[in-house]
């Protein structure tokens, strides 16, 4: 369907305006401006932020330079969770541009993986697509793939290449016709309620019966309170899809580049 | 590894399971071990024992595979 087509484009071309301020505390040889970026919603920050640190590296001195790492009102940013879900979860209804904080010192290690090369983005990157392959088709698909097949995934996603990307990833997304859908949907949910990460289960996109199963019956099966509708907003790539949408088209159109269904239960604007 | 069925509090990581084996092996602490679930995948450091064991284990464990190099990642 053409529609279809367009929301993948419109997903893959997400961006967020965002606005990177050096930590008051680093020491500098003179005053750091901030600096401007729209962040692709669907990379990880390692990957599109060079040019941050060439700015913030032009005020300071090598010796006072460490890992670089991000904060947003004191919470670090996880690099390795996609750019489009760490805004959803923490800064969505607050005012544009997103601000973040950038530090070369004190890294968080209790927090925040190290990242030293942009090869750990790529393996952390095609292990996530080779789990969510191993709940869709049992590893099937990921696995009859060559490895210049799953460098093309890569490439794809570090040079913002949409045809080079779905050229490949369309075959990770087809399953048999009698089965309805995937074996089992990759889904993370993230809710600010929750002490844990995410909740990431097994649960089939077509019920025993027959019957597709809705965002709203993940939610519900997986004890998500989404069902007070008021307090609760229910966010996937920074909208509220209707909870009677079918989980398989979920998957199919909104999920990450590494083929997850990320959704974050964030409260509601109380205005 | 002799002893090869352990259990695991779930809300544990892999990369605390990664620590666990190197100190129980007497491995070299800065030599990288890799924990790979199904022969297929490398979970991330950070992710949980038990997020792994509902979504991968079977007949009641979660089976997974440590090497020194990367192997099927």
């Amino acid at each position: 369907m053409a529609d279809d087509k367009d929301v993948l484009r419109d997903v893959w071309f997400g961006r967020i305006p965002t606005c990177f301020t050096l930590n008051p505390d680093e020491v500098t040889e003179r005053e750091a401006e901030p600096y401007y970026l729209l962040l692709p919603r669907v990379s990880y920050l390692p990957l599109v932020t060079d040019k941050v640190k060439k700015h913030f590296l032009k005020v300071m001195r090598t010796e006072d330079v460490e890992e670089m790492w991000f904060e947003h009102e004191g919470t670090p940013l996880k690099w390795h969770y996609p750019i489009g879900v760490l805004f959803d979860f923490h800064a969505s209804n607050t005012v544009l541009p997103w601000s973040i904080t950038v530090h070369f010192k004190n890294f968080p290690d209790v927090d925040l993986l190290h990242c030293p090369t942009n090869s750990m983005v790529e393996a952390h990157f095609m292990s996530s697509i080779k789990e969510a392959d191993a709940l869709k088709h049992k590893s099937q698909v990921v696995n009859d793939m060559q490895k210049k097949d799953h460098k093309q995934l890569w490439m794809g996603l570090q040079n913002d290449k949409f045809d080079q990307f779905w050229a490949m990833n369309r075959k990770l997304m087809e399953y048999p016709t009698e089965e309805g859908g995937f074996r089992y949907i990759p889904f993370r949910i993230y809710q600010t309620t929750n002490d844990r990460p995410f909740i990431q289960r097994l649960f089939r996109p077509v019920s025993t019966e027959g019957n597709p199963h809705t965002l709203f019956d993940l939610l519900k099966e997986m004890c998500v309170c989404a069902s007070e509708e008021n307090r609760f907003q229910v966010v996937i790539h920074g909208i509220e899809p209707l909870l009677e949408t079918p989980l398989q088209w979920l998957s199919e159109h909104l999920s990450h580049p590494d083929n997850f269904l990320h959704i974050c239960i964030i409260p509601a604007p109380t205005d | 590894m002799k002893t090869k069925k352990w259990t695991v509090d779930k809300g544990r990581t892999v990369q605390s399971l990664a620590q666990f084996i190197t100190r129980f092996l007497k491995l070299d602490a800065s030599e990288q071990l890799f924990i790979y679930v199904n022969q297929s995948f490398a979970p991330s450091p950070d992710q949980e024992v038990g997020v792994l064991f509902d979504c991968f284990g079977s007949d009641g464990k979660l089976v997974l595979h440590y090497c020194k190099s990367q192997a099927w990642g």
